[in-house]
């Protein structure tokens, strides 16, 4: 009766394969573990995406 | 004569059974005794079957979603050839009759049999709709077809034992009915919501394994061992280890026990590792990492038994590393807390050969579950 709506949050954590930062963003169409998807910000290592995962947000 | 007096209520007499107790009182809590004792199942039942109607109507909801969801995708996906309303009603309605166990002696194989007929028929005749789909497609287009046919049977099955139960006024009926609905309800709101990820090609909990494994095969080459099944081979301190996972990122879980024949039969294997995801009890935290003895793997039994049959045949230890997670969990958008266990259990898996293998000997480690979104 009470109960909170749950929303599903996709996410996308990408890591850079040369010095290991991690960037966490939302989750965008066509996006597939381990691919190459875009050049690390602190490095000229490219980044690969490491997990894809959802986190439940309670309304 | 004196008449009986109505207006005079007295409380302590309600409950009174003596010789002037007021016998309107007495008949005030004898009468729904005798009320109760005759109409009181059908009142459950009235009862009791408007919760599981309003659950009905949930579930005849969700097996409408997930039709039309299918055939949206195929519509806007797919551009199919004709139109594909008909062939997919006909798809949902299919049914597996399983055969006889009057004698069990080579049931596996009978099952076995007819469950891959059944996938093959269902892959050609998906593929029929749209000739020039990718496999990856035809993979997805295949499991939204599973997921809306089993929310069409089990809508069938739960309204017929419940329109039974109406129809015979029988209460009895309708308890197990109100005992498995919540169970069935979890299940099927799971399958509600897995239809999108598995239109959006995103990973589930049940694709831990693949995830685990597909990494360590990552700068390996890959081979195909068995349908939709793929082999990669490295080294690890000196030991030889065969990586098996179903072929991602498309939505199969493959053929291990095919892929394990293949290895064993041309290479000595000397120990099993298998990683899946396992339903968690009540109670247990979810994405606990557990390990164990014994093949992990689920499904309908033929997998298990053929892998157990190869290890048994050849004396080669099965040891098994899972991730806990519920039912919904399993085949919904991977949690963070699961994806979070993947490098944890990578660790536990090198830990494990380790402490189980020495120098030269070869193992197999195969990645059990759903490749949905988990290429290699």
């Amino acid at each position: 009766m009470f109960s909170k709506k749950k929303i599903i949050l996709e996410y996308t954590v990408e890591k850079c394969s040369k010095c290991g930062m991690q960037k966490k963003r939302k989750f965008s169409e066509g996006d597939v573990l381990f691919t190459e998807c875009s050049k690390c910000d602190s490095c000229d290592g490219m980044s690969f995406i490491e997990k894809i995962f959802g986190e439940t947000l309670e309304q | 004569m004196s008449l009986v007096n109505f207006t005079s209520f007295d409380f302590d007499q309600l409950f009174a059974m003596s010789d002037d107790t007021n016998p309107i009182m007495m008949l005030i809590w004898i009468l729904p005794i005798f009320f109760f004792v005759f109409y009181g199942q059908r009142i459950q039942l009235y009862v009791t079957s408007g919760e599981i109607k309003k659950g009905i109507g949930k579930l005849d909801g969700f097996r409408n979603e997930s039709r039309e969801e299918l055939i949206n995708y195929v519509k806007k996906n797919l551009k199919p050839v004709d139109d594909p309303v008909q062939k997919i009603d006909r798809f949902i309605d299919y049914f597996t009759i399983m055969p006889v166990d009057m004698d069990p002696n080579g049931i596996v194989d009978k099952v076995r049999h007819i469950v891959r007929s059944r996938e093959d028929y269902t892959r050609e005749h998906v593929r029929s709709l749209s000739p020039q789909m990718s496999n990856i497609e035809l993979t997805k287009v295949q499991t939204l077809l599973e997921i809306a046919s089993s929310l069409q049977m089990i809508y069938k099955i739960i309204n017929h034992m419940y329109l039974t139960a109406k129809k015979q006024n029988n209460y009895p009926l309708i308890l197990p009915l109100q005992m498995i609905l919540p169970f069935i309800m979890e299940q099927s709101e799971a399958m509600k919501e897995a239809i999108p990820v598995f239109k959006k090609g995103q990973p589930v909990g049940d694709g831990i394994g693949p995830m685990v494994v597909g990494k360590m095969m990552l700068k390996n080459q890959k081979e195909t061992v068995a349908f939709q099944t793929v082999l990669a081979k490295s080294e690890f301190e000196g030991r030889n280890l065969f990586f098996l996972k179903a072929e991602g990122p498309g939505s199969t879980v493959g053929r291990p026990a095919d892929g394990l024949e293949k290895i064993v039969s041309e290479n000595e294997i000397d120990v099993i590792i298998m990683i899946d995801a396992a339903l968690k009890m009540e109670g247990e935290d979810s994405a606990t990492v557990a390990r164990g003895f014994g093949a992990a793997i689920g499904g309908i039994g033929t997998e298990k038994f053929e892998i157990e049959a190869i290890a048994t045949s050849k004396n080669i230890p099965i040891f098994s590393i899972v991730v806990k997670q519920s039912v919904k969990e399993a085949i919904t958008l991977m949690t963070k807390e699961i994806a979070d266990k993947a490098d944890d259990v990578r660790t536990q898996v090198y830990e494990m050969i380790q402490e189980n293998t020495t120098q030269g000997q070869s193992i197999a480690i195969i990645g059990v579950g759903n490749s949905a979104g988990v290429p290699q």
